[in-house]
């Protein structure tokens, strides 16, 4: 009686249970409402295409995760520097915030295409774009940690001797790292979403461009593969950052 | 655990008050927190009557128990089987305490999106009092309250002390018979402190409610109650209950009389030795 | 120095004019491929010789956006009200909301078509499934960050739960789903811009498309500005919401 109650409070059971019910729900509404398989192909036709096709969608799957973990972390680096010298010179703040503001104004997709002309077709461009759409993210999180703690701690830190640049490194920044954080979580789905939808307007391989070639030839199951094989790459992308933070980020 | 009870009568008590039914009543009880293994007992075989219109006092060392007993009154947390709270002779189930008693925790809780006037009619829109009877309510009472030209400020804008007379006024609107004040000073400075007591005791002396007030500072406990009760270390229990029978209205310089030296004497000499046993406690804990 | 000119000099509408003027001038001086950087004054040309359609298509992406936000925050705000108070919704629903986020809306782009056919509910869809994700998030995270104190005061008055619902819990949600709805609107316009990418005749994204298949590099920037232009013009009206609804400074 012990064990069922311990095994109905895990956080995993409901979770498995409902995958279990969507899958019910999926094939049984393809049963059901007779649906053509291209509207919508059932689930395991879709994983038996992904096996088949494992070469091409691996392939594609590599170049994407290039870029996507290339922009991620070129993004969130120079997010992170950006919001600590704007924190240190307030003029530069003034005078780059308001821009960063209005560039983000205008959504990620719409510089794809001018990305891809400046940058070329290649991988450059999507990681491009990617460290656009996540250093925004990141600077204006990291700035908004940065800024936390309060005129009386600093005065504090700088009653030791503390220069400005030691009170970044010792107090602004572990303060921030929470808000830090949040930007890296929040960056990883993004940064492959960013990449594929730049793939898409115009690439050499990617999965990006392995949906784009299989929607021209109107090869659905290839799409939904990709589209799997995108979904999974980024959960374990995303489950991978939640353990280095769960490892690194101790003191929470 | 000892319980002293003493003899003397305050004159402010009317003679019949040992027949009348108490406002309140605990008869035993406890209230344990945990695990078989890793319990803790916060409140252990507390026994206390409290009689209408009485203002008493409770004070004790940090973690006796204080505000868990609290808790227990104003109906947020169901005491032990061992024992019961009566309730005007009656006793309570469960929950069955929620809004009938006037509570007003440590922090003052104002809601910062309300206006000083709609902070303190809170309780009386929770009750189903219309809107607009109840801010005239509240708009009549903001003079008594030094809250006059406040109506319809926010708390941000207003000082700690202030804060608290919005919240003591919102305690005040909810018009029960028994008010629990839970070191609702404790936050302020000396000396502000020192005008809401004397505040607090004119406003009492005119509405005349039943007040339980927990406090942590002994020279408040005597200036303002009839009676002062001692609460020991956790477990916490009444350790002591002390009649306080110096005349009313209470000035502020009657700190100074022996009489009052007399009973702070004894009842420091009664809360030191709790202090110690905390000091002991937490350092075993450490 | 007057206060009015030391307003002016540190107003970010100075660094704006001043980015303009620098633009032009680099433009004018070094003259580079108009390719990679044209001049100023050539896109507001541009601009001009095409404002109809400029128009026509910012009012079209502008009712997207609009409507997928409007659907996408009503949706986020319900089920981040279930999950708060059904514990099990939560555990087994939102990690399906979590993942759906994983899904790469672009491949979904010609489906949606399939779907809900080449319509404004498509584009609307679209928009929808960016939206309700972050409303979700934060309408949780500020249900739950209800001040227990505050619970156990409106308890001992007598509240029931609905009362205390309204005239607590959401009061004090509120900022944390303003952050929510920010977060919505920018994504809400990259769901409308993308969903017009699949079979459109109006709309910001079918220009973008357009500019960029028929290599008119001008246009591109004349589209991208467009897109800036309704970002901040959303952006602000958010803003603008939130200082009358949410003014107050949360105590945390």
């Amino acid at each position: 009686m012990v064990a069922q109650r311990k095994l109905m409070a895990s956080p995993v059971v409901p979770v498995l249970l409902s995958i279990v019910v969507l899958l019910v729900v999926w094939e049984g509404a393809i049963l059901l409402f007779k649906i053509p398989a291209f509207v919508l192909p059932s689930l395991g036709a879709i994983v038996y295409h992904a096996f088949t096709d494992t070469g091409r969608l691996m392939g594609a799957l590599m170049a994407t995760l290039g870029e996507a973990i290339g922009g991620y972390v070129l993004g969130s680096v120079l997010g992170l520097l950006l919001a600590v010298l704007l924190l240190l010179v307030p003029l530069f703040e003034r005078i780059v915030m308001p821009l960063a503001v209005a560039v983000n104004a205008v959504p990620t997709v719409a510089y794809a295409p001018l990305f891809l002309i400046w940058f070329g077709l290649g991988g450059a461009s999507k990681v491009a774009l990617v460290a656009l759409a996540v250093g925004f993210t990141m600077l204006v999180s990291a700035l908004h940690g940065l800024k936390q703690p309060d005129q009386a701690a600093v005065n504090l830190m700088r009653s030791f001797g503390a220069g400005s640049l030691k009170i970044v490194w010792r107090l602004r920044l572990p303060v921030a790292m929470p808000s830090v954080v949040a930007a890296l979580r929040i960056g990883v789905p993004r940064s492959m979403i960013v990449a594929i939808v730049g793939e898409m307007l115009g690439a050499y391989a990617g999965l990006g461009r392995l949906i784009y070639e299989s929607t021209q030839q109107i090869d659905l199951l290839s799409v939904w593969s990709a589209v799997l094989v995108a979904s999974l790459a980024s959960m374990v992308f995303y489950g991978l950052l939640v353990w280095i933070d769960q490892r690194l980020v101790w003191w929470r | 655990m000892k319980f002293m009870r003493d003899e003397t009568l305050s004159p402010a008590m009317p003679a019949a008050a040992g027949h009348a039914v108490p406002m309140l009543e605990l008869v035993n009880v406890w209230k344990r927190f945990g695990a078989a293994q890793a319990q803790t007992v916060a409140v252990s075989g507390v026994n206390l009557r409290i009689a209408k219109s009485e203002f008493v006092t409770l004070v004790g060392p940090s973690g006796c128990g204080k505000s868990t007993l609290f808790n227990m009154i104003a109906g947020l947390l169901a005491p032990d089987d061992d024992g019961s709270l009566l309730f005007g002779g009656a006793p309570q189930r469960n929950g069955q305490l929620l809004g009938k008693v006037s509570f007003m925790p440590q922090r003052d809780l104002l809601f910062p999106w309300r206006t000083v006037l709609d902070n303190a009619i809170l309780a009386l829109e929770v009750e189903g009092v219309p809107r607009k009877d109840a801010r005239e309510r509240a708009r009549a009472m903001l003079p008594e309250f030094g809250l006059a030209g406040f109506a319809d400020h926010y708390p941000h804008q207003l000082s700690g002390g202030m804060r608290q007379r919005v919240a003591l006024m919102r305690t005040f609107l909810f018009e029960r018979d028994l008010m629990l004040l839970d070191e609702p000073f404790g936050a302020l400075d000396a000396l502000t402190r020192t005008r809401m007591q004397h505040w607090l005791l004119e406003l009492w002396a005119r509405h005349r409610r039943t007040v339980l007030f927990i406090t942590h500072d002994i020279d408040e406990a005597i200036l303002l109650g009839d009676k002062v009760l001692v609460m020991t270390a956790r477990p916490g229990t009444v350790k002591s209950e002390t009649r306080i029978d110096l005349p009313r209205p209470r000035d502020p310089s009657i700190v100074l009389t022996p009489e009052f030296i007399d009973l702070k004497q004894r009842l420091l000499a009664e809360i030191e030795e709790e202090s110690r046993k905390t000091f002991a406690q937490e350092g075993i804990a450490s | 120095m007057n206060v009015f000119m030391q307003r002016l000099l540190c107003s970010p509408a100075l660094a704006f004019v001043g980015l303009a003027l620098v633009w032009e001038l680099c433009v004018h001086v070094y003259a580079p491929s108009p390719r990679y950087l044209p001049a100023l004054s050539t896109i507001a040309q541009d601009a001009w010789s095409v404002w109809p359609q400029l128009l026509g298509g910012f009012g079209r992406t502008l009712l997207e956006t609009v409507l997928g936000f409007m659907l996408g925050a009503l949706f986020g705000c319900a089920c981040g009200t279930l999950f708060t108070y059904s514990r099990w919704m939560e555990r087994s629903v939102f990690p399906l909301f979590v993942v759906s986020q994983t899904v790469p809306v672009v491949a979904f782009g010609a489906l949606i078509v399939i779907w809900f056919g080449n319509s404004l509910l498509a584009k609307v869809m679209t928009a929808f499934f960016l939206t309700f994700f972050p409303v979700t998030v934060n309408t949780l995270r500020g249900l739950k960050s209800c001040d227990p104190q505050r619970i156990a005061l409106m308890r001992s008055f007598g509240a029931n739960r609905l009362v205390m619902f309204f005239k607590l819990a959401v009061p004090s949600a509120l900022p944390q789903i303003m952050v929510g709805f920010r977060v919505a609107i920018g994504l809400s316009l990259i769901g409308s811009v993308v969903g017009e990418w699949f079979g459109e005749t109006v709309g910001l994204g079918v220009m973008l498309m357009e500019a960029m298949n028929a290599d008119q590099v001008v246009r591109l920037w004349v589209v991208m500005f467009a897109c800036g232009v309704m970002g901040a013009l959303l952006y602000g009206l958010l803003t603008f919401v939130e200082r009358r609804l949410v003014w107050w400074r949360s105590e945390s």
